[in-house]
């Protein structure tokens, strides 16, 4: 006789008649903790016998619960996976009851199903798919909600104006704060950061003309449509997303109610007006952390102002604003549609949050490079 | 332990949230293995009070035993002893929304045993035959219907073969077909593995059907009304609480039914 274990409390041992039969002897407690310890020596053990019929003695089981359960019912597997016959004896019958539960044949079956993966094309194929209808719904959404903007200013008795202050609240006058200090800071550094190179040529005094212009043409407007895919636009889509996953969406349609009219056309409407606002308080902060700088480096604060407002026209400040509307619109815009393509689960909401702020700081940037392209032919 | 010894022991609980007292001073037994159920009208405390018996929440006072252990302040590993011997379903289910079937019945053997993947796999999907889904172990749990997911949650809960199943309204929302599954399902399970239950609920025909013995919570008295056999309760015509549940009736219906009105005393409109 093999003895594989010998404890105190679950033990297994081969035996192995004749190479006929292998016989299995099981004592004690057969718990998860013990099913664990015997589980692979167990199996191993069948691999490494030939015989013909499995012969279990399960007279000496003192209890057993799934972990052992499991065990058993592996080695009836494992028999009906090989050809052999098995017998199973002495196992008590409240045991024995529960192992009739499960039918060896169901249970192989899964086996050799869950083997099968998806091929890598048919991977290439579905992503493409899913691409391609992302496309599409961006598409639609983008037609719908012009439409419905437009209808919704051609009839702004229909807008639900209370919504579009609440956003313009939450979206607008609460970021203020984090708006002027971004803002204020990106002054300070990039003034600090040109002056130290220029001061080597003599022309430090120029940084102020060019962190001005630089700031209201781009960095001014940037640095707000950053903020708003953070703050806003992950909250449309987490608003809209829970929305989504608690029927809202569904109760509004039964309704006879436009969600993108309802839900969609304020959050844009607001964010519309309130960027640019935003995008001047980031200019004029960031000025200031500017002349912070150049009064620090000696310069006056005349000589300041005056470099400034040589360098800085209407068109500079305009072409800034103009952008801060179709930044407000993109993020907003991507911001809603996210939280209404959101599915059902937990992670679902987490995720179109992440896909809002990642694709409104992509359509931006975006916008940003076509914007350049466009005032440098239209000479503005 | 036999079945007659009892497996939880609530003694003198008071339960409250801020000002408000909910349970007041309460005590009962649960026998090991029978199905016992927390009865009661909606805010009556019974999920307060399950939420205190599987230690998600302090009482103000009293005592929780389960199988001869004090749940209310006992250090960590001591509550996780307890905890390994309690499995806990909640409403909705509460399954792992980014997780398989197959993968939140496994979780528990992940943490708490050291059997080999593949043993994992075998007993999570004799769990989930146990519960008839076996052949759905790689949906996720938005692709089930409510009642699958209930039945997923039982698997999930017992997967660790605990001895004592809590369930919070077990039946709520599902069709009578699904919830008579659900109560052919524990009855099973109670009588196959000796599994004692605790169930929430307010759903009669359920109670009726698996039920051994019952609490009976009330609103008012912020605590026990009645304690017995389902049968019995019902048919108490002493006891005015039990009586109006399990008869369905309103307030104080019995007593102004031959005025013509129902209500607590005040005019709201007349039967026919």
């Amino acid at each position: 006789m093999e003895a594989l274990e010998k404890q105190d409390t679950a033990t297994l041992s081969v035996q192995s008649q004749d190479g006929e039969r292998l016989l299995l002897t099981l004592t004690g407690p057969l718990d998860f903790h013990n099913s664990a310890r015997l589980w692979d020596k167990a199996i191993g053990a069948l691999s490494h016998h030939s015989f013909g019929q499995i012969v279990i003695d399960a007279e000496k089981i003192r209890s057993c619960d799934g972990g052992g359960l499991a065990l058993l019912f592996e080695i009836q597997l494992w028999a009906r996976e090989h050809g052999k016959s098995m017998e199973l004896h002495g196992l008590k019958k409240e045991y024995a009851d529960l192992l009739k539960n499960f039918t060896p044949e169901a249970f192989l079956a899964h086996r050799t199903a869950r083997h099968k993966s998806i091929p890598f094309p048919e991977e290439i194929g579905r992503a493409t798919v899913e691409f391609w209808q992302d496309f599409q719904e961006q598409v639609g959404f983008i037609g719908q909600a012009f439409v419905a903007l437009v209808t919704s200013i051609l009839r702004p008795w229909r807008i639900r104006w209370k919504d579009v202050f609440w956003v313009a609240e939450h979206a607008g006058a609460n970021a203020v704060g984090i708006v002027i200090l971004l803002g204020f800071l990106f002054g300070l550094i990039i003034t600090f950061s040109s002056a130290l190179p220029l001061r080597q040529f003599g022309v430090e005094v120029y940084v102020s003309d060019l962190a001005a212009l630089a700031l209201v043409r781009v960095l001014g407007p940037f640095i707000t449509a950053i903020i708003l895919a953070g703050r806003s636009g992950s909250a449309f889509a987490a608003e809209i997303g829970t929305m989504k996953i608690n029927n809202e969406i569904d109760a509004l349609e039964t309704m006879g109610l436009d969600p993108v009219r309802f839900l969609v056309v304020p959050r844009l409407l607001a964010t519309t007006v309130v960027t640019p606002l935003l995008a001047i308080l980031a200019n004029l902060a960031g000025i200031i952390g500017s002349a912070v700088v150049m009064l620090s480096l000696g310069f006056t604060l005349r000589t300041f102002i005056t470099h400034v407002e040589s360098a800085i026209s209407p068109p500079d400040v305009y072409s800034g604003l103009v952008k801060c509307f179709v930044f407000g619109l993109l993020v907003s815009g991507v911001g809603c549609l996210r939280g209404l393509q959101t599915e059902t689960g937990a992670s679902a909401v987490g995720i179109s949050t992440t896909r809002a702020v990642v694709s409104g700081i992509v359509l931006v940037v975006v916008a940003e490079g076509v914007f350049a392209v466009l005032y440098h032919f239209l000479e503005i | 332990m036999s079945r007659n010894e009892s497996i939880i022991r609530v003694e003198h609980l008071t339960a409250s949230y801020d000002d408000t007292v909910i349970l007041e001073d309460i005590s009962f037994e649960v026998r090991q293995g029978e199905v016992f159920a927390i009865l009661g009208g909606s805010g009556c405390g019974k999920s307060t009070l399950l939420r205190h018996m599987i230690g998600l929440r302090e009482p103000d006072q009293g005592h929780v035993w389960i199988d001869g252990e004090d749940m209310i302040g006992a250090d960590e590993p001591q509550k996780t002893r307890i905890l390994g011997k309690i499995g806990v379903t909640f409403q909705g289910g509460a399954l792992f929304g980014s997780m398989t079937l197959l993968e939140n019945v496994r979780l528990p053997l992940e943490e708490y045993t050291a059997l080999p993947k593949a043993a994992m796999d075998l007993v999570a999907l004799m769990k989930l035959e146990l519960v008839g889904l076996r052949e759905a172990h790689h949906r996720m749990p938005s692709e089930l219907s409510g009642g699958m997911q209930k039945r997923a949650a039982i698997a999930r809960a017992m997967v660790l073969d605990p001895a004592i199943l809590f369930l919070d309204e077990p039946s709520a929302g599902l069709d009578p077909i699904t919830s008579a599954e659900l109560d052919r399902l524990m009855l099973q399970l109670a009588r196959q593995l000796s599994v004692t239950f605790v169930i929430v609920t307010h759903e009669l025909p359920s109670v009726y059907a698996v039920a051994d013995r019952v609490i009976l919570l009330d609103k008012e008295r912020r605590g026990i009304a009645a304690t017995g056999a389902p049968a019995q309760l019902r048919d108490d015509k002493t006891n005015r609480a039990a009586w109006q549940f399990f008869h369905r009736q309103i307030g104080d219906q019995s007593m102004h039914i031959k005025e013509g009105r129902i209500g607590n005393g005040k005019p709201s409109f007349r039967t026919k």
